[in-house]
Order: structure tokens, then sequence, then C-alpha cells
């Protein structure tokens, strides 16, 4: 195969793999506050994304409006999931989160497809599909737009957790509960500003993918694979969570050059086993020792 | 009066065939099939806190392992077909169950919820034995020379093979692999400490909900005539765990329960597809909620109550 259309394949498994990355730091954020997964991180996702395009068609709004509607709904949706359900259930072990989450993630997409059916919408995108010579490369401005974005995001919440009030609180909730407790931190404020930040995450990487994958009730599924992307990088590490994205990405478009057609699907899931059997501690993550 | 009730119940569902429609029969069928699978992932999930969201997949495995047997060696009486299918769905368990070990928590939730797919996306791949999408149509039940055609005939090999595994289920609690088990889901430390091997009581936990599972597949097969790989999608899955959240984690009334509750909601609301996930979801987080020990913590704390 040529060097050009190997250059196409990786680009574009770059771009898919930032929409990884930015679900993995998602997940990431709320295990990181919480220790539980949310599985309903995806249908999150899906429900903000859908609300711009709402928007969009009713009041034919211009995409940067549309973003920040989709934004604003998915904070409010993070915050009142965070509020109302696991609020409640914060004596709960974290398999019971899971399951919570579990079920959230069922009622979300019912309800998606009960307001929005479960057909499959185009969804308008700041980028053209049509690839572009670059010097003597050819690279789709849709794939270079969602890396961009998506690196521009990952920036912004490198800084956030760096150099912010809220970014420090978080990081120390994620060491230990505790001592951040002991420190002054209201760790409930930590929750909620979780749960609203991973889900503002998500509605943005919504809004960049929905145009490449079409907006449909289903499009929550990509968070399967931000959470391999986030074994693979070692869970609850955000550089690990963008590396892992990025590799994902690009194994998932490189491996039907060389698998047979077949198991292209099962890529990521046979990837999340390898990992998770061989180095559950990710390739950037640390071993965590538990004690009793 | 435990034993008057009992008796009293065995024969109601010995004669259930002449009491009700067909279709109640199949329905009844259908909660033995999914009660088998509560009882073997409570083994897992209940015992030793390995909460799986790939049963689906072992399910798949038995289903299919049973529909080829019987028909490329239709000879071979069903008894032996159910068993082959447990004792290939409890290898695969094992080759799962065995790397899963070093895992906990929310990893072995995915790492399963990854295999149920893997099982999917195999069974289309091996069209030449599973047909892929087109499905599998699946002959009757031989049992010598015997066909199990109609609904009653299936309804009464389900019923035999799931109240063996259930006197199993009952059993297994009570020896020294089922208190093994209990202390593990108590505190795995503590039965660590105790001198309880816990990587084999685990993987053995795996191998037998792998197991149980599998011959409910088989039967599943056999009931229903008709198996596909859409059948076994990750929301069938789900709809495991709910049975046995619903029913009670670690219970086996309450697998029981909880597979008839959820198995009669499915077919209660098979009108309204679309608000199914709706109610499910709303009742998987009711249940964490307001009623964690499940269906089965709350009949005992009201037969406590009572005496």
């Amino acid at each position: 195969m040529t060097t050009t259309a190997l250059v196409h394949v990786v680009v574009s498994g770059l771009a898919t793999g930032s929409i990884y990355a930015l679900m993995a730091i998602s997940l990431v954020i709320i295990y990181n506050a919480t220790r539980t997964l949310n599985f309903a991180q995806g249908e999150m996702l899906m429900i903000s994304t859908f609300v711009g395009w709402s928007a969009h068609e009713a009041l034919r709004l211009p995409l940067p409006l549309v973003l920040v509607i989709a934004v604003v709904a998915a904070a409010a949706l993070g915050w009142l999931v965070e509020r109302l359900v696991i609020r409640h259930a914060i004596a709960a072990t974290h398999l019971d989160v899971l399951i919570i989450t579990l079920g959230l993630s069922l009622v979300l997409r019912a309800a998606a497809g009960l307001v929005w059916t479960h057909d499959e919408f185009p969804f308008p995108s700041f980028f053209r599909e049509r690839p572009i010579g670059l010097g003597p490369l050819r690279v789709a401005p849709v794939s270079l737009g969602i890396i961009g974005g998506s690196l521009a995001l990952m920036l912004a919440l490198a800084a956030l957790f760096r150099w912010t009030r809220l970014g420090r609180a978080m990081r120390a909730v994620a060491q230990n509960q505790r001592a951040a407790r002991l420190m002054g931190i209201s760790v409930e404020r930590v929750y909620s500003a979780s749960w609203v930040l991973a889900a503002v995450v998500g509605a943005i990487a919504g809004v960049l993918i929905a145009p490449v994958i079409f907006l449909s009730s289903k499009m929550g599924l990509v968070a399967i694979n931000g959470f391999t992307a986030a074994v693979l990088g070692g869970f609850g590490s955000m550089p690990g969570a963008v590396v892992g994205g990025m590799l994902l990405g690009v194994l998932e478009n490189l491996a039907p050059l060389w698998l047979p057609a077949g198991i292209k699907h099962s890529v990521p899931f046979l990837l999340m086993i390898a990992i998770l059997v061989i180095r559950p501690s990710g390739v950037l993550g640390r071993v965590r020792q538990r004690k009793v | 009066m435990r034993w008057a009730a009992a008796g009293a119940g065995g024969v109601v569902l010995l004669c259930w065939p002449l009491l009700v429609p067909p279709y109640f029969v199949f329905l009844t069928s259908l909660i033995v099939v999914n009660a088998i699978v509560a009882i073997g992932l409570n083994l897992l999930s209940g015992y030793t806190n390995q909460l799986s969201f790939g049963h689906a997949g072992f399910f798949a495995v038995g289903a299919y392992v049973a529909a080829v047997l019987t028909l490329r060696a239709p000879a071979l009486p069903v008894v032996a077909t159910l068993a082959l299918a447990g004792l290939a769905t409890a290898l695969v368990g094992l080759a799962l169950g065995i790397p899963c070990l070093r895992l906990e928590g929310l990893y072995l939730a995915m790492a399963t919820l990854a295999f149920g797919f893997v099982v999917v996306e195999a069974i289309l791949n091996l069209d030449w034995l599973t047909r892929g999408n087109d499905g599998l149509a699946v002959p009757a039940a031989r049992l010598g020379p015997l066909a199990l055609g109609s609904d009653a005939a299936k309804y009464y090999l389900v019923l035999g093979v799931g109240a063996l595994m259930v006197a199993a289920a009952v059993n297994i609690a009570r020896t020294r692999t089922g208190r093994a088990l209990l202390a593990i889901r108590e505190s795995e430390i503590a039965a660590q400490a105790s001198g309880v091997h816990l990587a084999a009581y685990k993987t053995l936990a795996f191998a037998v909900s792998a197991f149980y599972t599998g011959v409910a597949g088989g039967l599943f097969a056999f009931v229903v005539g008709f198996i596909s790989p859409d059948a076994f999608d990750v929301f069938l899955s789900v709809d495991f765990v709910a049975m046995i959240i619903v029913g009670g984690l670690g219970s086996i009334p309450g697998s029981i329960v909880g597979a008839a509750v959820i198995t009669l909601l499915y077919d209660w609301l098979a009108a309204f597809q679309n608000y199914r996930p709706l109610l499910f979801g709303l009742i998987l987080i009711g249940c964490m909620l307001f009623m964690p020990g499940g269906i089965a913590s709350r009949m005992a704390k009201w037969t406590h109550q009572a005496q």
C-alpha cells in the first residue's frame, strides 16, 4: 500500500482516536472522583448532541451556537443525574453505582428513541468531508478538524486540572478523598463538578463526531471504545486516556488491512480483553497497591 | 406445612400444561430457562462478587452447541446434548475465567461485556457452522424414540432439567464449596485468611456459572426452535443482570422470582417495545436505590415480621 493511502488511514484513525480519547477522559474524570464507571456516558453524549441538533433544526442556529447549546444541555444533564440519582446512592458500593448508571443508560436511550425516534440523522459539520491536498498527501479536513478540536479541548482540560482551584480540588479528591475532605475541600462539590465536566467533554465530542457517524440513539455505544481506550492507557490516568484513545483509533483503522474483514468489529473488544489480561494497569498506568 | 406447600406447588407445576393454554406453557418454560441462567449468574455474582455482563455470550454458546449437535448428530439423546452444551460452555467459562481472575469490579464487568460482543461476532463469522445472520432452525429434541415437539413436551423437559439444576444449586450452597463461596462473598480477605483458595474457587464459580448458563442456552434453543445471533446481544446480558438484581443477589429463590418477574414484564411489554428499556432501566435504578437486597431480602423481612 502506498504511503499516501497509509497516511490517510492513520489520520482518520487519529480522528476517531481523538473522540475515543475524549470519551476516555470523561470516563476517567468521573472515575477519579467517585471510583465508579459511568455506563451512561455515551447516552449523555447522545442526548446533548440531539438537543443541539433540535435547536439547529427548529431555529436554524449557526453551528457554534449549536455547540454551546449542546454543552449547556450536557452540563444540566450531568448535574441533574449526579444530584438526583448518584448522590442518593452514596452508601452503595461501586458495583451498585455501576448498575445504576447501566439503568440510566437504558432509560436515556429509550427516552431519546421516544423523543427523536431510533432513526439516523445527518448532522451539520464545521469541516468538509472532501480530502484536500497537503503537499503530496491527501487528508480530509474533517479528520484534521476533529483532531485539532480535540487537542484544543485536551489542552484546556490540562490547564484546568493544573492551574485552577477546582482542578486542584479534583486532583486531590482523586488521590485521597479523606485527606481532601480534611483539607476543607467539599468532596460533594467535586462529585458534581466531575459529572458536569465529564458531560461537557462528552457533548463536545458528540458534536465533533456526529457528522461522521450520524446522529442516532445508538451513537452512545462509542463510549465502550472510550473505556477500551482508557484501559489501554491505564485507567485513571489522563495522559493514558489520550494515548490509549489515539492508539485504539489507529489500530482499529489499520487492523482491517492485515486481519480478515470479519473480525474488524471485534478488534476493540479483543484488544480490551488482551490488555486486561496481560497488563491491567495499561500502557502508562501504575500498579495500584491496595491496603486491607 | 412447608412440605405440604412444596408438594402442592409441585403438583400444580406437573399439571400446568393441562390447566393453561399452550402459550402460557411456553412462557413458563422460558421463565424456567431464565431462572437457570439467573441461578448460574448468581453463583458467580452473588457469591463471589464477580459481576458479569457477558452471560448472553455463554447462553449463546450453549444454544449453538445444542442446536448444531441436534442438527449434525440427530441420534444423540437430548440429555447428552444438554450436558455437552453445558460442558462446552463451562470450558469457555474456564478460558475466560482464568485470565479474568486478576480483574475485579469494573474491569471484570468490562471484560465480560467485551466477551459478549466477541461471541456474537464469532457466531456471525462461523457461518459455515452457524449460518450467520440467517440463524438456525432447531429440530425437536429427541429422547430415544420420542420427539419432544409439543409445547407441553418441551415444558416437561425444561422443568425436569430445571428441577435438577435448582436442587444442585441448593446443595452446592450447603457443601464445603458453597461455604467457601459464601465466605468469599462476605470478605475475600477474611476467606483467604481462613484457608479458602481464592483463585481456585473463583475459577470454579466461573465454570459452574457458565455450565448453568450453557445448559439453559441449550434448553432455550429447543423451547424457541430458532436461534440467531441478534437474540444474544448485550441487552440480554443486561436482562440477566436485572433478574438477579430484582430477585436478590446471592439468593436462589430470589433468582427464580427475579427471572419470573423480568420474563413476564418482557412478555407484557411486547407491544410497547420502545418503553421496555425505559421501564427496565427505572427498575434497575429503583432497586439499587430503594431495595438493594432485591425481592428476596424483602420477603425475608416480611416472614421475619410475621413470626
